[in-house]
């Protein structure tokens, strides 16, 4: 167990280090999601009334195109290189270094949403509350286990910017109703925000054990 | 006593057939040579004795293990170099190293008498995208004996070497089981006291070294 956690947070680090080294994904996406919002803000004619409205809409769009990105990068770069046969012709447990890739790929677009909701308060004029930032993280882990999985599974198919979103969006609509509906409560509609967390909790939970369990197999074959 | 013994090992792709009813015993400590025109299976056949692939059919066993379910725990004790080098471009040669020793399990005290054993301890610190085709692959040779495999298996590792590849070859595979691929037919004779001759995925045969030569 000890041995596993080390390997998944040497593998989560040397993602981290070679995204900080290379700055490749997480600028990119920054600017992607600052674009979407500049984009959303000239496509609506936002104002007060209706800015808590749409604002969600906007946000779990921006979300889940990034992290289509995002996670789409963190087995297609493993193959590119040849070093995800590497990692798999050691001893260590596939879940493990499943699991430091997703820790990896989680953080990127945390850091990517530390730019969107900021940005989206901006634009949008809504409020920036840890109501907000508590819902948008707990979907991001969720998005983060199914998007690596799917990404894991697709990375040798030569189509696969293709079939990532077509695996993966149905599977995040679960993620995207609960998310969506605390952050609108969050942003003063009327619901209940808790059971829209606690829904999140659970679909955390039943994924990120769903997608360990078939992480074995993706990456064994 | 054999070490690796293979039987019928078939592989196909879709509707071709890469590799037909190889059958071999390797020894332990042997060093066995694989030879044969571009396409002949020397590949497939090597990623499959490295378990790194499943053969369509046929069986294989490594060290008294079953090498078809037996694959996690073989890990431990074999090593390959792969036709890419698989490396992170972005890491240094060093921390390369250190991040599959912890993979491996090993400790970090290996990498620094692995790095020098492959001649890269002058450039540990330079990132592996930035180091030549040749000391990549010579950091991809490193990482394959890291964990000190009895069983190396080889896919044209001189491919990029310089002149000096048969006398790193030399030292990383004595006192080891080794499988070789290669075109070079002067550096399998040289390193190598058996040949496994391969043509269109079959097995022409074995030969000693002197039948090589002639």
């Amino acid at each position: 167990m000890t041995n596993s956690i080390a390997i998944a947070l040497a593998v989560a680090r040397k993602d981290l280090t070679a995204e900080w080294r290379t700055r490749e994904l997480v600028p990119a996406l920054a600017q992607f999601v600052v674009l979407a919002l500049i984009i959303a803000n000239f496509g609506f004619q936002i104002d007060a009334r209706n800015a808590p409205s749409i604002a969600p809409g906007v946000l779990w769009m921006a979300l889940v195109f990034a992290g289509l990105v995002a996670f789409g990068r963190a087995f297609a770069a493993e193959r590119e290189q040849a070093s995800l046969e590497a990692m798999l012709m050691t001893p260590a447990s596939p879940v493990a270094i499943f699991a430091g890739k997703a820790l990896a790929a989680t953080l990127l677009l945390i850091g990517c949403e530390a730019v969107l909701l900021p940005a989206l308060a901006l634009f949008f004029g809504t409020p920036l509350s840890a109501a907000i930032v508590s819902a948008v993280l707990l979907a991001t882990i969720g998005m983060a286990a199914l998007g690596c999985l799917f990404s894991a599974m697709v990375a040798r198919i030569r189509a696969r910017e293709l079939l990532l979103p077509l695996l993966t969006l149905p599977l995040w609509i679960p993620f995207i109703v609960a998310g969506g509906q605390a952050v609108q409560v969050a942003m003063g509609a009327t619901g209940n925000y808790d059971q829209a967390l606690a829904l999140l909790v659970d679909f955390d939970i039943l994924f990120v054990v769903l997608t360990s369990l078939a992480a074995r197999f993706v990456l064994d074959e | 006593m054999s070490i690796l013994v293979a039987n019928g090992l078939t592989q196909w792709f879709g509707s071709e057939v890469a590799l037909e009813a190889i059958d071999l015993a390797i020894d332990s400590g042997e060093h066995m040579a694989v030879l044969g025109e571009n396409g002949a299976g020397k590949t497939t056949l090597l990623r499959i004795l490295a378990t790194a692939a499943r053969p369509t059919s046929g069986g294989l066993e490594i060290m008294g293990l079953d090498a078809l379910r037996e694959r996690k725990r073989l890990r431990r004790r074999i090593g390959f170099v792969a036709h890419a080098p698989g490396l992170y471009p972005a890491l240094s040669a060093k921390e390369n190293l250190e991040f599959f020793s912890t993979l491996q399990g090993v400790p970090r005290e290996r990498v620094a008498e692995t790095l020098a054993l492959v001649g890269l301890s002058q450039v540990a610190r330079r990132p592996a995208g930035q180091l030549s085709r040749g000391m990549q692959q010579r950091l991809a040779i490193g990482r394959a004996i890291l964990h000190d495999p009895k069983l190396l298996v080889l896919d044209e590792p001189d491919a990029s070497l310089g002149s000096d590849a048969a006398e790193l070859l030399e030292a990383v595979m004595h006192d080891r089981t080794v499988v070789l691929a290669t075109h070079d037919h002067a550096l399998a004779n040289r390193l190598c006291r058996r040949t496994l001759v391969l043509r269109h995925g079959r097995s022409v045969g074995t030969a000693t070294r002197l039948h090589i030569v002639q």
